[in-house]
């Protein structure tokens, strides 16, 4: 090959070089740059075009929804408050009652606290029914969230970093030692709680006699298989049973059932992404911090959160917009004092009137609110390069 | 604080009978070791060797398959690693990215609860000791790769344990750099007293710094002695051709009463016998060039290379290559013919099939 072949000037170049080699390594070709914007720019408006809709909807009425569609306010249609309005019309949801529940809210929230001590009569608020729901939303995606990641992340590290050997053959006694309490409870007449502590004892004892004698094992992968799972199971499968079980203790319509059904929804997820977060963590750096004398929680808090942060706060943010948006379950566990925004976007398309598309907007617009700014607070997290300077030479 | 209050008496440390497997692989067979008080022990080995297994389960972070070991009058075997009183250098460094260099240096005394200006003391004390005074603040992503390797070194240091060990710390670091902190490590080990448990692969390090080397290979203990005996006296072939640079000298033959033959030569050499397979080792500082003589150890030239203060003349010698050191004015075109002549009383000879010495 001859060197002519290499062109270094500019001028040089054909347009079809031009056109489609990169001038410089590391860059993109003219077409590239051009392939790649216009395909940004379409996914972008594809992305984006739902937002501006459901904004643009929020400020239509009635006729100009079934006229429509119509794309541009003020030139396309003239935008009314009919929507919004529809939101505070409710003399329970005007800006006086907004402050006043919350200022119930609060009293409630102090009764509560020193009711070991002195016992107060609770307040009943007005109820604002957008509003209430708002705050059911917010109650329970952010203590399901919580409790989630918590849970979820901790089980993730051990799972991570100790090798666990649980004995097949006493997994089997775990379960037939339960159905077994369960059965007795239920046709023999026994009390469930003496039921199961007899089964628990028994199981323990026989764990520790026979299990010596079982001797396959299942591993950490078989435990993660375990727990994700659960998540490939169709939550329309569980709902019924979950139903009675909260009936059965009632516990239906309280804010605590949803937050613990949701927790245990997500459970599957927090624990995968974050178990592959925590393996990919270098472990010299947790064995470091063992011979320096941290305990496991230590290093769990100190060293290893810290550098997991990126990933945690995006398994956070996920955790929380699935939460958030949360509709079978919410549907099913809430009927009146614990229903979530989802179930009030669903009220508006329901009744003798149609769907009212444009009140259904002005709930969805407020719904998004909270879920962007998290965003926005946790994109700061979420950047790369913690573990710079930890391993490498 | 006094320099001398916080220097803790070396303790000994030993492994015996330390076995580790992991399934059905053995990686450590019957260790036995006894380090001294205030002893620099480095084990030598080549990767796979063990010699990393045997510090990790020193350190805890291993748990020995049979086998006890102790620190001072401990039996440690079954105790956690933050109740055996070491630190440990790692060969990456470890250092906390998320934490300043104080921060990192005073980890372990922050876990310890210690009070804050105590600890702020020892900090500044430590940082003295390895000179990064002036780096306080920074991360370990600002620092170059020797100042990290001393931030790693500080941590180590501050809390002063019964036994340092150190997996090895210099590989990361550019050629110079290791020499520099090769004379830093021995000095600060020699100021300690602290018995300090080293692990390489690089035999310089090893008879640098080390009061006394274990050679391992395969899980098996080869040789634990001084570097001056592991040099000029190796218990068998193994040791003789991992230590000393160029490698000592092999020449495949067979020994015949009180002669080495190989190659139409035959060489004197101290020790009686009939072996029919056996390997004659010289290193190349005991050979000297000749004159071609009847008999003699015979070859052709093959490269001369000049080192600097000496030339490395590498001969063939029927299937085997010979080095000899000649003085650095020694000229010679390849392909000439040249005799060697080897020192009597520092030949060596092994069995070929076991490597175990004959002389």
């Amino acid at each position: 090959m001859s060197q002519a072949n290499f062109k270094f000037e500019k001028s040089d170049r054909s347009l079809m070089e031009r056109l489609f080699e990169p001038p410089a390594p590391g860059k993109m070709s003219f077409t590239g740059n051009l392939v790649a914007y216009a395909l940004l720019l379409f996914w972008s408006a594809f992305v984006l075009f739902p937002i501006y809709w459901v904004i643009i909807t929020s400020f239509k009425d009635a006729k100009i929804v079934n006229e429509g569609p119509y794309y541009i306010p003020f030139y396309d249609f003239q935008p009314t408050l009919d929507g919004w309005r529809a939101l505070t019309i409710d003399p329970d949801c005007g800006p006086y009652a907004f402050v006043h529940q919350i200022g119930v809210n609060l009293y409630n929230a102090f009764a509560y606290l020193v009711s070991p001590l002195v016992t107060i009569d609770r307040m009943q608020p007005a109820i604002c029914k957008v509003l209430l729901a708002y705050q059911n939303s917010l109650i329970i995606s952010i203590f399901a969230t919580a409790l989630c990641m918590i849970v979820g992340s901790m089980a993730a590290y051990a799972l991570a970093r100790v090798a666990y050997a649980p004995k097949f053959g006493n997994i089997v006694m775990f379960v037939i030692l339960a159905l077994g309490s369960i059965l007795t409870s239920t046709y023999a007449g026994v009390h469930w709680a003496l039921a199961t502590v007899a089964a628990l004892a028994l199981f323990f004892l026989l764990a520790r006699s026979l299990g010596r004698f079982f001797k396959s094992t299942l591993g950490n992968n078989d435990i993660l298989f375990w727990i994700i799972s659960q998540r490939i199971l169709p939550p329309i499968v569980v709902v019924i049973p979950i139903y009675m079980m909260f009936q059965a203790v009632g516990l239906v319509d309280s804010h605590l059932a949803l937050i613990l059904v949701y927790a245990v929804a997500n459970l599957p997820i927090v624990v995968w992404l974050m178990y592959d977060f925590f393996r990919s963590l270098p472990i010299e750096l947790e064995e470091s911090a063992q011979l320096d004398g941290a305990t496991r929680f230590g290093i769990f808090w100190d060293i290893v959160l810290p550098l997991t942060r990126p990933g945690f706060a995006a398994t956070t943010l996920l955790t929380l917009i699935l939460n958030w948006n949360e509709y079978l379950f919410a549907v099913f566990l809430s009927t009146a004092k614990a229903q979530t925004m989802p179930i009030m976007i669903q009220a508006k398309n329901a009744g003798e009137r149609g769907t009212l598309w444009w009140e259904m907007s002005a709930i969805i617009v407020v719904m998004i609110i909270p879920v962007i700014l998290m965003a926005i607070f946790l994109q700061r997290f979420i950047a790369k390069g913690v573990l710079l300077g930890a391993v490498k030479g | 604080m006094a320099d001398g209050a916080m220097i803790k008496p070396g303790v000994p440390v030993s492994f015996n009978k330390v076995q580790k497997s992991f399934g059905s692989v053995r990686v450590l067979e019957e260790l036995n070791l006894q380090v001294q008080p205030g002893e620099f022990l480095v084990l030598l080995g080549a990767s796979g060797s063990g010699k990393t297994t045997a510090l990790r389960i020193l350190s805890g972070l291993e748990t020995a398959s049979a086998g006890r070991v102790t620190i001072g009058d401990r039996d440690v075997t079954d105790i956690l690693p933050k109740y055996r009183d070491i630190s440990m250098v790692f060969q990456s460094y470890a250092l906390y990215p998320h934490k300043t260099v104080a921060e990192n240096i005073g980890f372990p005394l922050k876990v310890r609860k210690v009070p804050r200006a105590e600890m702020q003391a020892a900090i500044k004390d430590a940082a003295a000791q390895v000179q990064l005074d002036h780096l306080l603040g920074r991360y370990p992503r600002e620092l170059s790769g020797g100042q990290r390797q001393r931030v790693a070194l500080a941590r180590a240091i501050i809390r002063r344990p019964s036994v340092f060990l150190m997996d090895e710390p210099l590989s990361n670091l550019d050629a110079k750099l290791r020499g520099h902190m090769r004379a830093e490590l021995k000095h600060m080990q020699q100021s300690f007293g602290i018995t300090t448990i080293y692990v390489t692969h690089d035999q310089i390090e090893a008879m640098t710094l080390a009061h006394r080397i274990a050679i391992l290979e395969k899980g098996v203990l080869q040789q634990l002695d001084t570097p001056e005996q592991i040099y000029n006296n190796p218990a068998n072939l193994f040791v003789a051709q991992f230590i000393g640079s160029p490698p000592m000298n092999i020449v495949k033959g067979s020994l015949d009463s009180s002669t080495f033959q190989a190659h139409g030569a035959a060489v004197a050499v101290p020790v009686q016998g009939r072996v029919d397979s056996a390997v004659l080792g010289v290193r190349p500082e005991d050979c000297t060039l000749a004159a071609p003589a009847p008999g003699g150890l015979t070859g052709e030239i093959y490269t001369t290379e000049l080192i600097g203060d000496h030339t490395l003349v590498t001969l063939k010698i029927g299937g085997d290559f010979l080095a000899v050191k000649a003085s650095k004015d020694f000229r010679a075109a390849p392909g000439q013919v040249a005799g060697v002549g080897v020192a009597r009383e520092r030949l060596f000879v092994f069995d070929a099939a076991s490597g175990a010495r004959l002389t």
